[in-house]
C-alpha cells in the first residue's frame, strides 16, 4: 500500500502542473483583458502600460512567467511558502488570503458534507428497504425536488424565512470561530443545510440505487440463507458495497467544493474560495486564479487518494495496485 | 455669482478668496429641497448650506457608521499613489488624510469649490498660474504610532511616491506640469526639482505651464502627505494601502499598532483586509481646532465597511436596520419605487448627479460614421429615454445633450443641439440629416450604401448594458444602419475599444466620469494628442493626425478627422468666468463640428439610507456619500 500511496501522491504533483499549466494558458489565450490595462488606471499612457508589465510580471514570455511561478510555488517567495505572489485585484499577498479563506471554506464544506452523509445515506437506505412504498416514492420526491431547486432560490428562502421573518437564525455573514464558537455555528446552520439538501438529496438517490442492485447478488441470497439477522444483512452486506461508489464520488465532491461553492458563499456572504475564484477571474487576476485552481487540483487529488485507501478497507473485492 | 462661478474665480487671476471668505461663500443655511416625509430635515450643524443634506433634530457623535459593498474594489490597493477608483478617493481624502487642498464633501455646486485643508489658504498662482507657494497649518500630527507633525517633506515624498515607476501612480499626468517631475519619473533625476521646500511649514510648486486648475489637482489623495518612514518600505504598486497612516479625523483600526521600528517589522493594519473590508476609528491625534467643520463633521466614532457579496441581503439589512448604506450598488428599483412611493420613507432615499456621461461613441475614421451627418443623423434618431429606462428611469440618471455633465458647466445643461421631443427621437429630422449623407445613394433618408451593414456595434453583456443593445439596434436601423452586436465581460469589452487597430465603429460599453470638478478631465476624451495603441481612451479618434494613423495603421477619410485640441489648449489656459463659458462653447462645438458620440445620460447616484441614520451628504467631488458629514444614532441601530 505505501507503494501505491506514494505512486498516487506523485500522481497528484503530476496532475496540479497540468492544471496549473492549463489555467495559465487558459488566461492568456481566451480574451479576458489584459491585466496591465487595468493596472494603468482609467487613462492609461503608453509608458505607463508598458511599466504595469513590469510591475507584474507580464514583460516576460509566458515560459518565463510560468517558470518564475512554479519556482516560487515550489521554492516560496517573500510572503512565505508556497509562494502565491501577490494579487493583480487587491494588490495583496495572496498567501494569507488563501489560509483565511480556506478556513471559511473549509468550515462549510465540512459541516455541509458531514449533514448531507448523515442525511443522504440513511434516507436512501430507508428507501431501498421500503422500495415502492409511499415511504419511498414520498422521500425520492422530496430528494428530486431538492435536486431540481436553485440553489441560489433555496438559500434566498432560507434567509428569508429562518431570518427575515422567524428571527431563528442570524443572516448572512461569516463568523471566525476563534471570535466567537457559538455565532460561527449559528452563522452556518443555513449554509450547511442548503449545501446538504442538494447532495443529500443526490447521494440518497444513489445510495438507494446501488443498495436495489446489491440485494439481487447472490451473496446477499446467500446471506439470508445462512439466517443472518436482517441488520447485519443490510449494514454488512448491503450497504458496504453501496457505499463504495459513493466513498468515491464523495471524494470528488468534496474536493471540488473547495472551490466550487460560490452560490453558497455569494448569498451568505461568505468570503471563501468559491467566491475569491469568481472576483478573481472577473478582475483578470491570475495569482489569485492560479493558487485556487492548485489548491482545488491538489484537494480534489489527495481526497480521491484518501476515497480509494478507504475504498480498499471497506470492500474486500477491491485491492489496490 | 454662483459658488462655482467663485471657484473659478478663485482658479483665474483676476480673483483671490481666501479659506474664510470660501466658507462664508457656503454659509446659507437651507432646508433640503429633496427632503420630505416625517423625519425633520434641518440644514444646521456644519452650516454648509448644503442642498443636498438630510438632516434629523437629533444628530449627535458617536456610533458605528455600517456600510456594505460588494467588493471594495479598489484598483491601487488603497494606496494613495495608485489608487484611481472615486469611492477610494473620498475616503482617503475625508476620512483619512489630508491634503493642501479639500473640499465642502457636499453635493451641488458647494461641493466643488476647492478649499484650505492642510494649508492655512488658498494661494493665489504667480507668474501667470505657474508658480503655488502654500503655508502648511501647523500642529496638524500624524496619526498612532507616528504622533509627529506633518511637514512640508511628507508632501514632497508623495510627490516623490508619484514619480517613482514601481509604485504604479495611475493619474500622476496630472501633475506632470511640475518642473523636474518627467525628469525624476525617467530616472534622470532623484528629486523634483519644481518643488521647494524653505522650511517645514512651506512648500512651493514651480510648474512648466500656466495651470490655473492646479489647487484641484492638489486636492486629488495621491497628492496628500506621506511619511517616508512608513511609505519607504512599500514601493511596489498598491502595497502601501495596507499601511496607510493619515491626519484626518480617522485612522484604520489597528493603525497604532502598526510597528514603523523598521520595514521588517511592519505587518498590514488589521482594520483592512481588501476581501472582507475596512474599518475606521478616530484618529487620537487629529484635533478638529486645527480642520474646518464645513469639510468633516466627524460624527461617528468609527466607520464600518465590510464586503457583502449579496446585494439583496445588503438593501435587506439596511431597511432592517442592521446597515446604514451601501457602496458601490445601486439602489434596486423595486426597493427604489418603494421608498419614493411612500412619503414616511421618501427622504431615505437619495439620487443625486455623480457628473458622469453615458454614451454611444462613434468611430471618426470608421465608415460610415466618418461621416458628421451620419453621426448627427445617429443623434436624431436615438431614443434618450429608452436608454434612461434601461437604466431605470429618471430616478438613475439624466437625459443629456452633451458631453460634459452640467455641475462642470455651472449646472448648465441647455447644449442640445440634437434636441427631439421627449428626447425619444426624431426619425424626419434624422432622414433629413441622412440625405446629406454620401451614404445615403439614393436620398431617401436612409443609409443604403455598403458600409451601412453589418456595422461592428460593441456593448458589455450584463445588467443595464445588455438592455441598451435592443434599443440602439432598433433605433439604428430605422436610418439603414444595420448593426451586427457583440457582447461582452467588462474587462475584454474596454479592451476591444481601447485598441484602435480594431477599429470599433460603434459602442456603448464605456461611461466616463470625472476626476476632478473641471471639465478639462472630459476634454481629454477628445485629445488627438492622446490616441495610444492600446488603453486608447479617445475612442472616437477626435484629432487623430496623418502620421499617427499611419503608425497606428488608420485609414483617415479624405477630409481627414477634425481635432479640437487647440480649443481645449484654450479653455485650460483660462480661469473664471471665462472658463466656464469657453468649456460650453467647447462642448458645444464638440457636438456640432465633431460629434463624436451620442451622449444620452448623466447618471444619478442613489443612496438607501437606513433607520439609523440621522445625517447624510452627497460628495460631490467623488460623486459618492459624503463619510465627512454622516451620523447615526446607535439606539435606532439593530
Amino acid at each position: 500500500m505505501g507503494r501505491y500511496i506514494i505512486r498516487r501522491l506523485l500522481w497528484t504533483v503530476f496532475i496540479v502542473l497540468l492544471a496549473s499549466i492549463l489555467t495559465f494558458l487558459i488566461f492568456f489565450v481566451l480574451p479576458a483583458g489584459d491585466p496591465a490595462l487595468r493596472f494603468a488606471g482609467k487613462q492609461p499612457t503608453e509608458e505607463l502600460i508598458a511599466q504595469a508589465r513590469v510591475n507584474l510580471g507580464l514583460d516576460k514570455s509566458l515560459p518565463q512567467q510560468y517558470w518564475l511561478f512554479l519556482s516560487r510555488l515550489i521554492g516560496g517567495d517573500e510572503y512565505g511558502w508556497p509562494g502565491l505572489g501577490y494579487s493583480f485585484h487587491t494588490r495583496d499577498a495572496v498567501l494569507p488570503e488563501l489560509i483565511d479563506r480556506s478556513r471559511v471554506t473549509g468550515s462549510i464544506i465540512v459541516g455541509g458534507a458531514l449533514m448531507w452523509m448523515v442525511i443522504g445515506v440513511p434516507v436512501g437506505v430507508i428507501s431501498a428497504l421500503k422500495r415502492k412504498t409511499f415511504w419511498d416514492r414520498g422521500l425520492m420526491g422530496i430528494c428530486l425536488f431538492f435536486i431540481s431547486a436553485p440553489v441560489f432560490w433555496l438559500a434566498l428562502l432560507s434567509l428569508l424565512i429562518f431570518w427575515k421573518h422567524l428571527g431563528w437564525l442570524p443572516g448572512t455573514g461569516y463568523v471566525p470561530f476563534a471570535q466567537n464558537p457559538g455565532q460561527w455555528f449559528a452563522h452556518l446552520i443555513l449554509p450547511w443545510c442548503i449545501l446538504a439538501l442538494l447532495y443529500a438529496a443526490i447521494y440518497a438517490r444513489l445510495v438507494r440505487a446501488n443498495m436495489i442492485d446489491v440485494v439481487s447478488e447472490d451473496y446477499i441470497r446467500t446471506a439470508w440463507a445462512k439466517g443472518l439477522s436482517p441488520r447485519k444483512v443490510v449494514m454488512h452486506h448491503e450497504l458496504r458495497p453501496a457505499l463504495a461508489p459513493i466513498i468515491a464520488l464523495f471524494a470528488i465532491d468534496l474536493g471540488a467544493l473547495v472551490g466550487g461553492t460560490i452560490v453558497t458563499e455569494t448569498v451568505f456572504n461568505m468570503q471563501g474560495l468559491g467566491n475569491w475564484l469568481l472576483i478573481a477571474a472577473n478582475n483578470n487576476d491570475l495569482p489569485v486564479t492560479m493558487a485556487v485552481t492548485v489548491v482545488v487540483a491538489a484537494a480534489v487529488c489527495i481526497l480521491t487518494l484518501i476515497a480509494d485507501v478507504l475504498l480498499a478497507i471497506i470492500d474486500p473485492r477491491v485491492r489496490l495496485q | 455669482m454662483t459658488s462655482r462661478r467663485k471657484t473659478l474665480a478663485l482658479l483665474g487671476s483676476v480673483a483671490l478668496v481666501g479659506a474664510v471668505g470660501v466658507a462664508a461663500c457656503g454659509s446659507d443655511d437651507k432646508s433640503s429641497d429633496t427632503n420630505g416625509g416625517d423625519t425633520a430635515t434641518t440644514a444646521q450643524g456644519g452650516g454648509s448650506g448644503s442642498e443636498t443634506r438630510f438632516m434629523s433634530d437629533d444628530a449627535k457623535k458617536g456610533g458605528t457608521y455600517r456600510i456594505a459593498t460588494p467588493d471594495l474594489g479598489f484598483t491601487g490597493g488603497f494606496d494613495p499613489s495608485a489608487e484611481y477608483l472615486g469611492w477610494a478617493w473620498g475616503l482617503q481624502q475625508m476620512l483619512l488624510n489630508r491634503g493642501l487642498v479639500g473640499y465642502r464633501h457636499v453635493g451641488g455646486t458647494a461641493g466643488t469649490e476647492p478649499m484650505a485643508d492642510l494649508a492655512e489658504e488658498l494661494p493665489e498662482g504667480e507668474n501667470d498660474n505657474t508658480v503655488w507657494t502654500f503655508k502648511i497649518r501647523k500642529g496638524v500630527k500624524w496619526s498612532p504610532p507616528l504622533n509627529r507633525e506633518v511637514t512640508s517633506k511628507d508632501i514632497v515624498y508623495a510627490f516623490e511616491r508619484m514619480a517613482t515607476p514601481s509604485v504604479g501612480a495611475q493619474y500622476a499626468n496630472y501633475v506632470q506640469p511640475i518642473k523636474g517631475f518627467k525628469e525624476m519619473a525617467d530616472g534622470k533625476a532623484k528629486t523634483i526639482s519644481g518643488i521647494e521646500t524653505p522650511d517645514d511649514h512651506t512648500i512651493t510648486f514651480t510648474l512648466t505651464e500656466p495651470t490655473p486648475d492646479f489647487l484641484f489637482r492638489l486636492a486629488m489623495p495621491a497628492t496628500a502627505p506621506i511619511p517616508p518612514e512608513v511609505g519607504k518600505c512599500h514601493t511596489k504598486a498598491g502595497e502601501y494601502g495596507r499601511y496607510v497612516l493619515g491626519t484626518g479625523p480617522y485612522m484604520i483600526k489597528g493603525a497604532d499598532k502598526l510597528n514603523i521600528s523598521s520595514c521588517a517589522t511592519q505587518k498590514p493594519i488589521a482594520g483592512f483586509n481588501p476581501t472582507d473590508g475596512i474599518t475606521f476609528v478616530r484618529n487620537p491625534n487629529y484635533d478638529a481646532s486645527l480642520d474646518d467643520p464645513e469639510q468633516r463633521s466627524a460624527m461617528p466614532d468609527s466607520i464600518d465597511i465590510s464586503v457583502n457579496t449579496n446585494e439583496k441581503d445588503v438593501f435587506d439589512k439596511i431597511q432592517a436596520g442592521e446597515l446604514e448604506e451601501a457602496a458601490g450598488l445601486s439602489v434596486p428599483p423595486d426597493v427604489a419605487r418603494k421608498y419614493t412611493t411612500d412619503d414616511s420613507l421618501k427622504d431615505r432615499f437619495r439620487s443625486n448627479p455623480e457628473d458622469s456621461t453615458n454614451y454611444l461613441t462613434m468611430n471618426l475614421t470608421t465608415p460610415p460614421f466618418d461621416d458628421i451627418h451620419v453621426r448627427k443623423a445617429a443623434n436624431f434618431i436615438v431614443d434618450k429615454t429608452a436608454l434612461q429606462r434601461a437604466w431605470g428611469g429618471k430616478l438613475y440618471g439624466d437625459v443629456t445633450g452633451h458631453t460634459i455633465p452640467p455641475v462642470l458647466l455651472d449646472g448648465d445643461n441647455s447644449i442640445d443641439p440634437y434636441a427631439t421631443e421627449g428626447s425619444a427621437g426624431d426619425l424626419a429630422k434624422a432622414q433629413e440629416e441622412m440625405k446629406q449623407s454620401a451614404y445615403d445613394t439614393d436620398k431617401d433618408g436612409m443609409c443604403d450604401a455598403g458600409p451601412c451593414k453589418g456595422v461592428l456595434y460593441l456593448n458589455r453583456n450584463y445588467g443595464a448594458y445588455a438592455k441598451l443593445g435592443p434599443i440602439v439596434i432598433d433605433n439604428f436601423a430605422k436610418i439603414g444602419i444595420q448593426l451586427d452586436a457583440k457582447e461582452l465581460p467588462t474587462g475584454p469589452a474596454y479592451e476591444t475599444l481601447q485598441t484602435v487597430k480594431n477599429q470599433v465603429p460603434l459602442a456603448s460599453n464605456a461611461r466616463w466620469g470625472k476626476d476632478y470638478p473641471d471639465a478639462t478631465t472630459f476634454a481629454v476624451l477628445f485629445d488627438g494628442r492622446n490616441i495610444i495603441p492600446t488603453g486608447n481612451t479617445n475612442y472616437s479618434l477626435v484629432g487623430i493626425t496623418p502620421d499617427q494613423a499611419k503608425k497606428l495603421g488608420v485609414t483617415l477619410p479624405k477630409d481627414g478627422v477634425p481635432s479640437v485640441d487647440a480649443d481645449m489648449d484654450k479653455c485650460r489656459k483660462t480661469g473664471g468666468e471665462e472658463r466656464i463659458a469657453c468649456w460650453k462653447e467647447f462642448d458645444t462645438k464638440v457636438m456640432t463640428e465633431v460629434v463624436p458620440w451620442v451622449p444620452y445620460m448623466n447618471a444619478l447616484h442613489t443612496n438607501l439610507l437606513g433607520p439609523a441614520v440621522t445625517q447624510w451628504d452627497f460628495d460631490q467631488d467623488s460623486g459618492e456619500s459624503s463619510l465627512a458629514h454622516v451620523a447615526v444614532d446607535p439606539g435606532l441601530q439593530k
